[in-house]
C-alpha cells in the first residue's frame, strides 16, 4: 500500500512539474542542428511496404540528404500491432522535424500525434483524401502531403481486356479488413462495370478462407483480378493453383505478386512511389509548404508478363504488349 | 518529459481495458477472448456515430452499449448454450470482425477534422498530451469508483462469490448463470468504452485494431499485482491502473533504448513471463539464501 501511494504521488508530482515547465521545454526541442531528423513509421513488415521504405531513403539521398552525414532517420515498425502506433508516433513526433507514414493507420496515428507545424509525408496511402489525411489531393491544406498508391486500374483493365477480349465475368477477390485491397478492388470493379462487363466481388476474412472462396469463384468467372491486398498477396500461390486448375488466368496488380503466377500486369513500382515521397520530403525540408504541395501519384508504370503462365494456360498475349514488356518492363520466363 | 506524460496518458486510457478484464479474468476467474472483438466494436460504433454527426458523449455511450451487447452474447452462449467460455469468446470475437466492417462500411474510418473529446477547447491551452491524461484520468477514476461501489452491494458480493466458488454460490441461492452474464456484459461494455476513447485519441477506427490487446490488459493486471503485492480488493483495482501505466513506461524504455521494433512483441512477452514467474523466482532465491547460510554454518 505504501509503495502504491508513493508511486501515485510520484506520478502526480511529475505531472504537476510538467504542467508548469512544459511550455519552456517544448520550444527547446524545436532548435535545429545541421543534422536533419526524419522519423519513419511503418505499419508492418510486408514486401510492398518494405520497398516503399527503401524508396523513401533513396529519394532523400537523391536530393542530398544522406544518413550518417546530414540526416538521421528514426525508423519504427509497429509490426501490425496498432496499440503501439500511438506511443510510437508520439515518440517520433517528439524528436523529428519531419515524419513519414507508411500505410494508412500509421499515417493517421502520426497526423494525430504530431503538432500541426511538423510536416508529414505520406507514402503508399491509397486514398489520402478519403482517409481524412488531406483536404484534397490537389491542395492538401495542412501539414500533410505525399504520394498516393492508387493502382492504375483502367490500364490494368485495358490489359486484361486486350488479352481476354471474350471474358464477360471478372472475379475480384480481396480481404474484407484490408483498407488498400478494398479501395483497389472497388475502383477496379467500377472500371469493369463502365466497360459493360460484370465484376463479381469475393471477400475473404483471412488467408485461410482463400482456397475455398477461390474454388467457388473459378466456377463463376472468366478471369480473376487480384488487387493490392496484403492477404491475397501473401496467399497468391494458393489463388493461382486453384485458378490454373480451372484454366483461368490471374491478373495481379503488384509486381511482387507476378512471380507467384500472375499472367500479366501493368504495375507501378512501390519503390518508385517511396522514392517520390523521399524527394517530396527533401523539398519540404528545404522549405516547400505541404499545404500547397499536391499529393503525387506515380503515373508511369510498366508491363509485366509471365511466359510460364502463358504456356500453361495456352493464352496468347498481343504482340504489342509482349514487345512493351520486353523493352520497358519485365518478362518472367 | 513530454514522452513520460504521454505514457501516463496512454496508460490511463488503456487501464480501462485492464479493469474490464480484471472483472472477468480475476473475479469471475475465466479468460474472456471476446475483448479482441468488442474493443474494435466500441471503436467502430463510436467513430461511425461521430462521423454521422452524433456528439462525442453520445457516440462514446453507444460504443459502451455495443461492447456490452457483445459480452451479453458471449454470456448467453456460455451459460445457456453450454459452449466452453474460451470458445464462446472466440466465436463472438470472430463474428465481431464482420459486424465491425458492416458498421464502418469499410476497414478504416478516420476522425481527422471531427469533433471528439480530445479536440475540446480546454486542452488547447494545456501542454501536449495532457488531454489524454485528463480524459483518461477522469474516466478511470469515475469507473473505478463505480466498480468499487458495485462490488460493495449485495449484487456485487454475489458476483464475487460466484467467481470464488460456484458450488457455494449456488447453495446460497445465487443464480450463477445470471452473475456470469452480468459480469461479461459489464466487462465488455467497459472494453467497448476503452475502444471508444482510444479510437478518439488515435483519430481513427480500424478493423484490425483489436489484435493483441488481451496481452495489454493481462499485462496491466499482472504487473500491478507483482509490483504492489498483497492488497485489498479496492486497492487491487488501483494496482491494475498503475500496472497499465508501468507497462507503458516499459514500452517507452524499450523504444528509447533503441531496440528494433521487430522485437517489441518478444520483449513484452518476456517481461510478462518474468512477472508471472516472479513469485516462483523469489521462492527460489530465498531457498538459495537458506542454502548459503547452511553452507557457511557448516564451514564454521
Amino acid at each position: 500500500m505504501k509503495r502504491m501511494l508513493a508511486f501515485i504521488s510520484a506520478i502526480l508530482l511529475f505531472l504537476g512539474i510538467d504542467l508548469v515547465v512544459a511550455p519552456k521545454t517544448a520550444s527547446q526541442t524545436a532548435s535545429k542542428s545541421e543534422v536533419v531528423h526524419v522519423g519513419i513509421l511503418q505499419m508492418m513488415t510486408h514486401p510492398a511496404l518494405d520497398q516503399i521504405h527503401h524508396g523513401v531513403v533513396a529519394g532523400l539521398k537523391e536530393e542530398g540528404f544522406t544518413t550518417g552525414k546530414n540526416l538521421k532517420i528514426d525508423f519504427l515498425n509497429a509490426q501490425g500491432d496498432q496499440s503501439n502506433l500511438k506511443t510510437m508516433s508520439q515518440q517520433l513526433a517528439n524528436k523529428d522535424s519531419l515524419l513519414v507514414g507508411i500505410a494508412t493507420p500509421a499515417a493517421q496515428a502520426l497526423a494525430n500525434s504530431a503538432p500541426k507545424t511538423t510536416p508529414i509525408i505520406l507514402a503508399g496511402i491509397s486514398t489520402p483524401a478519403a482517409s481524412g489525411l488531406v483536404k484534397s489531393e490537389e491542395r492538401p491544406g495542412g501539414n500533410i502531403t505525399g504520394t498516393s498508391g492508387l493502382n492504375p486500374v483502367s490500364k490494368q483493365f485495358a490489359l486484361l481486356h486486350a488479352i481476354m477480349p471474350r471474358a464477360k465475368k471478372i472475379g475480384i477477390i480481396y480481404t474484407s479488413s484490408d483498407h488498400g485491397g478494398q479501395t483497389n478492388a472497388h475502383a477496379f470493379a467500377q472500371v469493369v462495370k463502365q466497360a459493360g462487363l460484370i465484376p463479381k466481388m469475393y471477400t475473404i476474412a483471412n488467408t485461410n478462407d482463400l482456397q475455398q472462396v477461390a474454388n467457388q469463384m473459378v466456377s463463376q468467372v472468366d478471369a480473376i483480378y487480384a488487387p493490392q491486398d496484403n492477404g491475397v498477396a501473401s496467399a497468391m500461390k494458393t489463388l493461382v493453383n486453384v485458378a490454373n486448375n480451372a484454366n483461368i488466368p490471374v491478373f495481379p496488380c503488384a509486381e511482387t505478386m507476378m512471380p507467384d503466377g500472375g499472367l500479366a500486369s501493368y504495375v507501378i513500382s512501390q519503390r518508385e512511389m517511396g522514392r517520390l515521397a523521399g524527394v517530396m520530403a527533401a523539398k519540404v525540408l528545404r522549405g516547400k509548404k505541404p499545404a500547397i504541395y499536391p499529393v503525387a501519384t506515380v503515373k508511369n508504370g510498366y508491363y509485366m508478363i509471365n511466359e510460364k503462365e502463358m504456356r500453361k494456360l495456352h493464352i496468347k498475349i498481343p504482340a504489342a504488349i509482349v514487345r512493351a514488356a520486353s523493352q520497358h518492363g519485365k518478362v518472367i520466363k | 518529459m513530454n514522452l513520460i506524460t504521454s505514457s501516463i496518458g496512454q496508460g490511463l486510457l488503456w487501464a480501462l481495458l485492464g479493469l474490464a478484464l480484471f472483472l472477468t479474468f480475476r473475479i469471475l476467474n475465466f479468460p474472456d477472448m471476446t475483448v479482441e472483438g468488442t474493443f474494435p466494436l466500441g471503436a467502430a460504433i463510436t467513430v461511425t456515430a461521430i462521423t454521422k454527426g452524433a456528439s462525442p458523449l453520445m457516440a462514446t455511450f453507444l460504443g459502451f452499449l455495443g461492447g456490452a451487447a457483445g459480452g451479453l452474447i458471449t454470456g448467453l452462449l456460455y451459460t445457456k448454450g453450454n459452449i466452453p467460455i474460451l470458445l464462446a469468446g472466440i466465436l463472438v470475437m470472430t463474428g465481431c470482425l464482420s459486424v465491425n466492417l458492416r458498421i464502418m462500411g469499410g476497414s478504416n474510418v478516420s476522425l481527422l477534422g471531427q469533433k471528439t473529446f480530445f479536440s475540446a477547447k480546454i486542452f488547447q491551452s494545456l501542454p501536449r498530451y495532457f488531454d489524454s491524461v485528463l480524459i483518461g484520468g477522469g474516466t478511470i477514476i469515475l469507473i473505478t469508483i463505480l466498480i468499487a461501489l458495485f462490488l460493495e452491494t449485495d449484487l456485487g458480493q454475489a458476483f464475487i462469490v460466484t467467481g470464488d466458488n460456484q458450488m457455494m454460490a449456488r447453495s446460497l441461492g445465487i443464480n450463477t448463470d445470471n452473475m456470469t452474464i452480468l459480469g461479461l456484459t459489464l466487462s465488455n461494455g467497459l472494453v467497448g468504452l476503452a475502444g471508444a476513447l482510444i479510437a478518439q485519441n488515435n483519430g481513427y477506427a480500424d478493423a484490425n485494431m483489436g489484435i493483441g490487446i488481451i496481452v495489454i490488459a493481462l499485462a496491466s493486471i499482472i504487473i500491478g499485482e507483482v509490483v504492489f503485492g498483497y492488497l485489498t480488493l479496492n486497492q487491487r483495482l488501483i494496482a491494475v491502473i498503475l500496472g497499465s501505466i508501468i507497462y507503458r513506461f516499459v514500452l517507452l524504455i524499450v523504444l528509447q533504448l533503441g531496440f528494433s521494433t521487430n522485437d517489441l512483441n518478444l520483449i513484452s512477452a518476456i517481461i510478462l513471463a518474468i512477472c508471472l514467474m516472479l513469485p516462483k523466482l523469489r521462492h527460489a532465491l530465498k531457498l538459495d539464501g537458506i542454502l548459503r547460510k547452511g553452507v557457511s554454518q557448516n564451514g564454521k
